[in-house]
Order: C-alpha cells, then structure tokens, then sequence
C-alpha cells in the first residue's frame, strides 16, 4: 500500500469515526424511513379513528356533476357556513348546486344586506359568501383569503355550467341532452418520444439538490481538513513525511468516498423503506415517480456525482492550504462557493421554467464547475445527444486530472506559507516554481 | 555514512534565501546547524527532506546523490504540532507507515520508544490532553520510531524540563552511538557544545563558518588570559587599557600578540595575589555572537 492508499485510509477513518458525521447519516437515514413509513402509520390511526363516518370520506368522489378534487375541498371546515344571496328565479336548484360543489359548507340562503353579510362574517358567524346579482355576475366576500381559497374559480365555473345549461335548456334541449352536450368528454393519449418532464421533474430536483449540497458541504469539509493540519502545524511532519500529491489526492477521494457512502445510506434507507410500504404510497404519484428513476439515470447520477466532487474537492483543498488560521477560511472559501451556487441558480431556474436545453444551459454543460449539476438536469430533463454526453464527461475528467494536479501543486506551496494569504500572483509563480 | 550539502542555492520570488550552503555530517556524531533567525536553517533543512528543491547544488550520501528511497530523516519540527483530537498509538502508526514502516513494526518500535520515554500509560489517550511537555516527547517518538538514518532535531529542548532534558540527552547519545546522523538546530548553545562535534553557521543564507568545534576554538586567536584573584581593582586600574571585569568576577587582559602571554602572565604572578591564570579559549556562544552577529 503506498501512501496515498495510507492517507486514504487514515482519512476515510477519520470521516467513518467522526461522532458527527455518522450521527447525521444515522439521523436523516432514519427521518426518511419515517417519512416512508408515515402512510401506512397514519392509515393504521385512520381505520381505528371512529369519529370519520365512512360516508363522508366517499363524499368526494361520488359527486357527479362537479370537477372539483379533493385539494379543493380541504379549503372549508366540516359544517362551516356559507351564505348564498341570489334574488332571480331557481334559486333553490342553485342552492343545491352549491351544496353539492362545496359540500365542506353549509350553504345557507340569505337575504340579508351586504353589510349584514360582512359582519357575520367578520363575527366569524359565517365563513364566507357569495352575493350573486345574476348568473354571470357575483361577488365573493371572505374573512381571510387563504392562498388555496379556490371558492371563487369553483363557484365561476359552477354558474358558468348552469347558465350554459339553461341556455341549452331555454333554446328546446331536455336536461339530459343539455347535460350530455356540456360534459361531452374528448379521451386523448400522448406518446412521448423524449422524455416526461413532469414526471422526471420531482426525482432529478431531488437529485439536483443532493449533487448541490454533498458537493458544497464536503468541499468545505476537505478545506477545513487541510487548514486544519496547517494551523496545528501537524503539517510540518506531514509534509516532510509524504508527497503532497498523495496527501492532496488522499484526502480527497477519502472524503468523496464518504460523501458517497453517505448519500448511498441516506438514499438507500429511503428506497428500502418505500419499497416496505410501497402499496401505501400509490396515490402519491409523485413520490412513487421519484423511485421509479431508471438505472442509467442513477449510473449518470453517480458519475457526475464523483466528478463535479473532484473538482470542487480539489479546489477547496488547495485554498484550505492557503489560510494560516481557522477562522480565514469562510472567506477563502467564498468564491468559490459563489461559483457553484451560480451554476446551481442557473441550472435551478432554467429547469423550473422548463427549458432545460436552452443555451446557456448548453454553455454550462461544458464549462466544468457547472457541468455536473447541468448536464445532469439536462440528460434528466430531456434527450441529449450521446457525443454531448461523451464530450461533457471528457472534459470533466480531464479537468479533474488538470486540478488535481494544479491544487497538488498549490497545495505544497500554500501548507509552508504562514502569516498573511498570498496573492493569487504569488501562488501563480511558486506554483511554476514548484 | 556522510552526508555532504554542497553549494545549496534557493531563491523565493526574488528573494535569495540560501546562497550556496555547504556542510558535510558523519555518522555516529552530532553535527549543529547554527544561525539566527531567518539565516536559513529551516529552509535548508527542508531541502535536505525534499519539501523544496534546490535551485543549485547537490546532496551526497557517501558521495552518491541522495536515494530517497534507502536514506530515511527521522525530523522533529521546531513548530511541534500534531493531530490534537486523535489516539496518540492511532497517529504514531499513521506517521510511521507514511515512512514506509509496516504496520506490525511500526507497532513494535513505537511500543519500545513509549517506554524509552516513559509514556506508555498514553498509549490509548488523545494528544491534547497531555501536557506541553509530554506532548514533545509524543512528538520525539514520531521523529525515531521509523529507526532513521539521519535525525534532525530542530530545538529538540525548548519546552522539556531537567529531568526530561535528561532523558532527551541519553536518547541522543544512544541515537549517535547507533551510528546515525544527528542534525541539531538549536539556539541554546550549551547543548551544542555539549553533543556536536562539527556545526557550521549559516548568517543570510551562507556559510560564516564551518568545520570541527574542537578545531575552531583552538584557532580561535589566544592572546587573551582570564585572570582570577582578590584585588581586582588594582590590576583593572594598572591596566585599564587591556583590562576588563567579566560577569563571573575573573579579569579578562587581552594581549596584542599570543606570544606576549608567557610574560604577562610572569608578571602577573610576581605582582599579584594571583589564584588562577588560564588562556581564555571562548564559548560557543561567543563564536555564535561574532559571525553571526549582523545580518547580511
């Protein structure tokens, strides 16, 4: 075993030792195996809870004549009441349709004035109302307008059904053919040829926001390492003792590997536990979406994961030999955290707005501190080209070989150099030097 | 085995930090590496461990270039640090083994050294809770364990107390007696006096002066007496010229020429309540202040 091997070693130990680090991996590991298990806990608190009559549950979906979703629903209180001022004629069906489009509410008519209505409702009396001058016209009051009160979108499509319906009605339809014509239904299939963005949506964020912060957290976690040995100049034996080559490249890949080892415990917990309770999550489309990413898209995950770390890993490791003290190392530090955090912004936005081909997408997938994390998004999101691909991955891992070399290099000027930091010029020339 | 360093040149930028150092150290002696601070000791000795390269020069082991590979430097710093917040065996192994030690002899040699020292109750402990003193010798360990051939001690006293002094003073003569290269750099010139038998001093990144000790007192020039006696007034007074009062209460006459001193000291004894006459032959100390003395 040579040094490097050595090195690796004692630093993998250091990591795999480290009260914190295993506390944390524990830690999440077991939140998300709860949060795995919380379904068919909380279906188990459900059939034992007798306070929910089963009728009331199957109340939203055998509703007929409504679009409405469950989501909807969750805006009104059991038995909260709704007033419902309407002067025209058939204001009794018009009640009903209320009644079975809200039907958390208890609708009540009302003939009250518009100040009447406001104090109720400021009393807390009634929850809300509506005050319909006709049936194109109406005018919504509630107390506090929640950011999900979908009432008012409902009730415009309630009316808008009923006037389209007495229109047909009025010009000779029965209700049946009236109804039949509004609720005609167009079925539809789509073929995707590339790939389902929304259904990839949710697993490539997650995985995103992983490669962001293993990256940034470990990076820092290597340049701390290495001011540290500086400060506690037990960098004056080690240097004396090993190549700083293997020193550099030691640390590195140690802590890659437990950033690895990490993600893969944290990850790994989630994926078996889901599969435990696999049958539970069916109607959470989306988390069942996230663990039904397709294996080439994990190996893509991995590789871009190891390399965007070395990158990152290296260049933290050569500024943390910069710094003398411990406490300089925040600001060292910070351009190149900024770096990243600029290539995740970017990746982050254009994902969200849905074009993750768009060009400056296509630039960040070359340049190799952006690269991970957007060509991953993009391979993701959408159909890239192999030799994208293979271009994308050369020039990351000759990059990774380029600064591993460079930071070694910066690495073995920077651990003697005390006092002051050096200016990036002086680096620059002893690194000629060196 | 003789190590040479001939003609070491470095520069930092446009700093010319060593300009030309030569020395050469025999085994089974003690050679003492002098200067003041900033002459370019550490710097040289980093050379000598492969930390820098040298822009000129050459390093000779028995008059071949340096193998790196056969020759190992057993080094402890002037700036003692280790891990703070790991098992003290756990570090030992660790540094042994970047040496080039199998686990299994590493373990061996640091077990002997632990007990040489008499630390073997810290095996299993964490460096940080040991004290300043016992932590050194922690350090000492790492420095041996790997049985050097060349070990270089950068102010290996400072920080230890008599009685560990002591003990430090016996390893190093059981170390030179092995055989081995002992490089001191020391300011406390006692100690040099006390192991080395060659130094040479470095002022601004040069030789000032190299070779034997033993050598260089005795062609130190000897035209000067230390005189002892009661009535030390009347000599200072009747030769106020070359007279001087030392810290010691002895009287220092300095002669113009070596050959005067056979009559002055005749003259001394017939004039004199004398009790002891002796040609002054200087210290290290004294030497050390002379060429080293102003920065060049």
């Amino acid at each position: 075993m040579g040094q490097f091997g050595k090195i690796f070693k004692f630093e993998l130990k250091n990591y795999l030792t480290n009260k914190i680090f295993v506390g944390v991996t524990v830690f999440f590991s077991l939140i998300i195996a709860l949060v795995m298990f919380f379904p068919r806990v909380a279906e188990i608190f459900e059939s034992n809870d007798p306070d929910i009559p089963e009728s009331s549950q199957e109340g939203i979906y055998i509703d007929e004549d409504q679009s409405s979703e469950d989501v909807y629903v969750e805006s009104g209180n059991d038995g909260s009441i709704m007033l419902l001022r309407y002067n025209g004629e058939n204001s009794d069906m018009i009640k009903e349709a209320f009644s079975n489009s809200f039907w958390g509410y208890n609708v009540e008519i009302t003939e009250d004035d518009i100040s009447v209505i406001e104090e109720k409702i400021r009393s807390g009396e009634a929850e809300c109302a509506f005050v319909l001058d006709d049936l194109n016209y109406f005018t919504y009051y509630v107390g506090n307008l929640s950011m999900y009160d979908m009432n008012s979108e409902m009730a415009s499509e309630l009316l808008r059904t009923l006037y389209q319906q007495n229109s047909l009605m009025n010009s000779g339809l029965s209700e049946e053919e009236a109804l039949d014509v509004l609720n005609a239904y167009v079925s539809y299939e789509t073929v995707t040829l590339g790939k389902d963005q929304m259904v990839n949506y949710f697993y490539t964020y997650i995985m995103i926001l992983a490669l962001y912060m293993v990256i940034l957290l470990y990076g820092q976690m290597v340049s701390t390492n290495v001011a540290t040995e500086k400060s506690s100049r037990a960098m004056e034996l080690l240097i004396t003792s090993a190549k700083p080559s293997s020193m550099m490249f030691g640390k590195v890949f140690a802590s890659c590997l437990a950033g690895f080892t990490q993600l893969v415990c944290i990850f790994g917990s989630a994926f078996v536990s889901f599969n435990i309770n696999r049958t539970y999550w069916d109607e959470f489309g989306m988390v069942s979406s996230f663990f039904d990413i397709p294996i080439e898209l994990i190996i893509y995950m991995l590789v871009f994961f190891v390399l965007g770390f070395l990158v990152y890993a290296f260049i933290f490791g050569a500024v943390g030999s910069t710094v003398s003290k411990l406490e300089d190392i925040n600001t060292a530090v910070m351009p190149i955290t900024l770096l990243f955090i600029f290539g995740f912004m970017v990746v982050v936005f254009s994902f969200a707005s849905g074009t993750v081909d768009n060009i400056l997408m296509k630039v960040c997938s070359y340049i190799p501190f952006t690269a991970p994390i957007a060509m991953f998004a993009r391979i993701a999101m959408s159909t890239v080209p192999w030799y994208e691909i293979t271009i994308c991955i050369s020039v990351l891992t000759l990059s990774v070989v380029f600064i591993g070399i460079i930071s070694a290099k910066i690495y073995r000027v920077g651990v003697l150099l005390y006092g002051t930091p050096p200016k990036i010029g002086a680096i620059l020339k002893a690194i000629k030097k060196a | 085995m003789k190590l040479e360093l001939i003609n070491i040149e470095k520069s930092f930028g446009e700093n010319k930090v060593l300009k030309g150092i030569s020395f050469s150290a025999d085994g089974g002696k003690a050679f003492g590496l002098l200067g003041r601070n900033g002459a370019g000791k550490t710097t040289t000795i980093r050379i000598l461990m492969d930390v820098f390269s040298a822009d000129a020069g050459e390093i000779l082991v028995d008059g071949q270039p340096i193998d790196r590979k056969k020759i190992h430097f057993g080094y402890l710093p002037e700036e003692r640090g280790l891990y703070p917040k790991k098992k003290i065996i756990d570090q030992l192994i660790y540094f042994a083994e970047l040496r080039g030690m199998n686990r299994k002899d590493a373990v061996k040699n640091i077990d002997y050294w632990l007990g040489r020292l008499g630390m073997t109750e810290y095996r299993e402990k964490r460096l940080d809770t040991l004290s300043k003193g016992n932590q050194q010798k922690i350090q000492l360990v790492t420095a041996l364990a790997h049985d050097p051939q060349i070990v270089i001690l950068d102010e290996p006293f400072s920080g230890l107390d008599p009685v560990n002094a002591m003990l430090l003073k016996d390893v190093v003569k059981e170390e030179i007696s092995k055989g081995k290269i002992v490089l001191f750099s020391s300011h406390q010139m006692n100690y040099i006096e006390e192991f080395c038998d060659s130094i040479a001093i470095l002022n601004g990144g040069e030789n000032v002066l190299t070779g034997e000790l033993h050598d260089i007192k005795r062609n130190y020039p000897r035209n000067k007496l230390v005189v002892d006696l009661e009535d030390k007034d009347k000599l200072i007074s009747e030769m106020s010229s070359c007279s001087a009062l030392q810290e010691d209460g002895s009287v220092l006459l300095t002669l113009s020429s070596p050959d005067e001193k056979r009559i002055m000291m005749k003259r001394l004894i017939e004039n004199y309540d004398i009790d002891g006459i002796k040609v002054y032959e200087p210290t290290l100390n004294d030497i050390f202040v002379e060429y080293a003395d102003d920065q060049r």
